[in-house]
């Protein structure tokens, strides 16, 4: 929370769903504007009169969220490398660019998707690998 | 024949049931494109899972009902106030101090660094890890009170990093302790530290202490 005259502020012009919304999820309340949803659902916003680096902040679609479910585009956009939100960039737009992954995978840890190690080398025993011959 | 060779050939053979079902090398997919359809069935590509763990139920009777409040009560009181031993090795340590300095503030999610192994809840590995600290690590880690987590970051704590093919390096501190969370990076910024503590926060989310306790 900023201060209380800030929190209540902002309560009064969001109302008080959101305000209840923006306390569960981000701990404050905040007002402005919708800058853009990203293909997950997430909603980014900004209000330029907020304190520097809380200017930008982001609604997220899941209840059980993570840093990770936000597009990479949008993250630099939500941590402050860019200036134009990739909504409104035409370089930034999604198949522009040839080398970029076509969708964005999120964190798929402690998920049956999760990343295990396996070993590159080659194997220094030959197993025996059974094998039924037709009869 | 070597299992590697093995496994190349049985991919371009057509799949008629005569030979078992070989494992396939993880992160690669079947390719389709190599057989004609007319005498393959086309194996579709598998599928990646997005899903919760599946075992994961939802509770259907009063007392699961009951059980599963109270662990997220439980959980919601340990990830709440998570309190980490500082265990500062190396150059990793510079980025968790960052993390519990103004900028990242761990304070404000109630992590405060201990002095005690006796008073601290998870064991932020920060760095490498000597075979000549390792006794240590294992002593400090033995008198920390369950339940208890350990944090390795870094490169040089995950599987040894830069120093794996030292002499005096252990590679990886898993070969010490269990670890819950591998935070990659040489060093890993702050926000990956920071990243790292929220997905142990989320292992913490899903733990069940009464309903393990009950299920006995």
């Amino acid at each position: 929370m900023s201060s209380i005259s800030r929190t209540l502020r902002n309560l009064r012009k969001v109302g008080i769903k959101d305000a209840w919304h923006q306390m569960n999820y981000i701990g404050d309340t905040k007002a402005g504007t919708l800058i853009g949803t990203d293909k997950f659902g997430n909603k980014f916003f900004e209000d330029k009169d907020d304190l520097p680096l809380r200017t930008r902040w982001v609604d997220f679609a899941k209840h059980d969220y993570d840093s990770g479910h936000i597009e990479p585009l949008w993250h630099a956009w939500i941590a402050y490398a860019v200036d134009t939100p990739p909504s409104q960039d035409p370089l930034m737009e999604l198949g522009k660019r040839a080398w970029a992954p076509k969708e964005h995978v999120p964190n798929r840890t402690a998920t049956l998707g999760a990343y295990k190690t396996y070993s590159t080398t080659r194997p220094k025993i030959s197993a025996w690998e059974p094998y039924a011959a037709p009869r | 024949m070597r299992p590697h060779t093995l496994i190349k050939y049985t991919a371009s053979l057509p799949r008629t049931g005569l030979l078992p079902a070989l494992p396939i090398a993880p992160g690669k997919r079947y390719n389709t494109e190599q057989t004609s359809p007319a005498r393959q069935p086309r194996i579709p590509p598998p599928v990646r899972p997005t899903l919760a763990v599946s075992t994961e139920k939802r509770p259907n009777s009063v007392t699961e009902y009951a059980l599963s409040t109270l662990d997220g009560l439980i959980n919601w009181a340990r990830q709440g106030s998570l309190w980490p031993m500082s265990f500062g090795l190396a150059c990793c340590a510079i980025e968790m101090m960052h993390l519990s300095m103004p900028r990242y503030d761990n304070d404000r999610q109630g992590i405060i660094f201990r002095a005690s192994p006796r008073q601290s809840d998870v064991m932020i590995v920060a760095g490498t890890l000597t075979n000549k600290m390792a006794p240590a690590l294992r002593q400090v880690y033995d008198q920390m009170p369950e339940p208890r987590w350990v944090i390795s970051m870094g490169s040089c704590a995950n599987g040894g990093g830069y120093y794996h093919y030292s002499y005096s390096v252990v590679r990886g501190v898993d070969r010490i302790v269990p670890v819950d969370i591998y935070v990659p990076g040489c060093p890993p910024t702050a926000e990956a530290l920071q990243y790292g503590i929220f997905q142990l926060q989320k292992k913490m989310r899903r733990t069940k202490v009464t309903r393990m306790w009950y299920r006995k």
